[in-house]
């Protein structure tokens, strides 16, 4: 019982590091067009980095399992969007298109902690002698996580205080699936591959259907792509180090 | 055959492959302006997969050469658009053309080559196989581009054969650069790195800078993002297990 407690704290305070994304965007000001043009971009590279990621982990689990995910990930992203087209979607001060997309940064990167709990959960199966030090990995690595959704929320009128309380529910997902996945290993050790390749279709398809075009409408083709490029392979080499 | 000898063909088969983005155009002169965005669309997302075969086996070499391979990448497409004045070119545009937007699409179209002949150095000095997958990839998406250039020249009343020769020829630095980046990598092994970071970043960044920004326009942006993805994921699942 206490190493179930264990996991679910550990990957509790991976969740809560998230919340550490919002702090840069309290000292630089997103109001112009053009500043939230390269909000976009720079969410759009660490998802894209992040989603090389999972696609990587995936694969060293199983191809075909990957490539299913990634399709339900696409298409659950398709659906949600059909829906929430739908609808006056309200999400703070704002609303309309704006509201829009920043309500699906929050469920994109929601959706995508599910399958990290399950990843955080199955690392922890192998034996708690490593455990602070996965925890670190993880929470490190989730700090890009929550820069790249304070990024749009903050550009959609988000106070800094709202973006790292949305950056932290975002991850909430981790502690909840860590456990089962660490009291089931065998199964979710299965169930990773699909889990993972899902959530790196929903991300690319967001970066590609909503952040890429967003950007590349208002800021100048030279910033959108040095940006973009950077912060995606910054992010490669940084999921790497962990 | 020498492995250099292997890298030349191949190499020359992805700048010859250009030749068949005209097929298309042959049944069909001016095509609908939504068959240009997807095959943007498809060229990108064969790009892109490429760039994630590099990076996914670059997994052990140092994060340093890496992120200054990668700089350099960057700075170098950079300089290369400020240069030639075509940082925020259309490459596809059908009306109203002048010589001169010619020459510059031209241009570009020989640049973007280069940094796809060092992609299939750096994939043929990792493995062999990864180096033969990279080849066929960079030549399938030769095609499509091929395709949005032969749009344009045809357009301005340039025949079938001479659009598809236009479109090797700004292709035949890949051979080049991609025969020399490997003989580079032979004589100095250590370089690889660099080179990887180098290829991985200057792709990722024509995505960017070229072949996505006029395409949404054109195509959609659902339509835009499922080819790119489709494209993406069949590069990335199958050479994954090459490398």
């Amino acid at each position: 019982m206490s190493e179930v407690l264990a996991v679910f704290g550990y990957a509790l305070g991976t969740a809560l590091a998230t919340g550490l994304g919002a702090l840069p965007f309290a000292l630089v000001p997103l109001v112009s067009a053009r500043a939230v043009a390269h909000a976009n971009a720079i969410a759009a590279g660490l998802m894209l980095g992040a989603s090389f990621g999972l696609v990587a982990e995936g694969t060293a689990h199983g191809t075909a399992p990957t490539l299913i995910g990634a399709a339900f990930g696409v298409l659950f992203i398709l659906a949600t969007q059909r829906w929430l087209n739908a609808r006056d979607v309200v999400f703070g001060a704002e609303h309309g298109p704006r509201a829009r997309q920043a309500l699906l940064i929050v469920i994109v990167m929601t959706v995508h902690s599910f399958a990290e709990g399950i990843a955080v959960g199955v690392a922890f199966g192998g034996g708690m002698a490593l455990a602070v030090a996965i925890t670190v990995a993880i929470a490190v690595h989730n700090v890009p996580e929550g820069l790249a959704i304070s990024a749009v929320l903050r550009s959609r009128g988000s106070s800094i205080v709202r973006c790292a309380a949305w950056s932290v529910f975002s991850s909430l997902p981790q502690p909840v699936m860590a456990v089962p996945a660490f009291l089931l290993v065998e199964a979710f050790q299965v169930a990773l591959p699909y889990g993972v390749g899902f959530a790196a279709g929903a991300m690319a398809f967001m970066v590609f259907e909503e952040l890429l075009p967003g950007a590349l409408t208002i800021a100048r083709r030279p910033t959108v792509a040095v940006l973009v490029t950077c912060t995606m392979i910054g992010m490669v080499l940084f999921q790497r180090a962990l | 055959m020498h492995p250099i000898l292997t890298v030349l063909a191949f190499a020359a088969f992805a700048a010859a492959a250009a030749s068949l983005g005209v097929v298309l155009l042959v049944f069909r002169e001016r095509p609908p302006i939504a068959w240009l965005g997807w095959s943007n669309a498809l060229a990108a997302g064969l790009m892109l997969g490429a760039a994630y075969l590099l990076l996914s086996s670059g997994g052990t070499m140092g994060a340093g050469p890496l992120a200054a391979g990668s700089l350099l990448g960057v700075g170098l497409v950079f300089a290369s658009h400020a240069v030639s004045g075509t940082a925020d070119l259309d490459l596809n545009v059908l009306a109203g053309l002048g010589p001169a937007y010619v020459r510059k699409v031209i241009r570009v179209h020989t640049l973007h080559a280069a940094p796809e002949g060092v992609t299939i150095a750096v994939a043929m000095s990792l493995s062999p196989a990864l180096g033969v997958f990279m080849a066929l990839a960079i030549a399938a998406h030769n095609v499509p581009e091929a395709t949005v250039l032969a749009a344009m020249l045809m357009s301005r009343g340039a025949s079938a054969a001479r659009a598809a020769a236009v479109a090797v020829m700004t292709n035949l630095g890949q051979i080049l650069l991609a025969t020399g980046t490997y003989a580079l990598h032979l004589a100095w092994p250590a370089v690889l790195p660099w080179t990887l970071g180098f290829a991985a970043a200057a792709l990722v960044y024509l995505v960017l800078a070229e072949l996505l920004p006029e395409c949404y326009r054109q195509a959609g942006h659902t339509s835009v993002a499922v080819v790119t993805i489709l494209a993406m994921g069949m590069v990335a699942l199958v050479g994954g297990g090459l490398s």
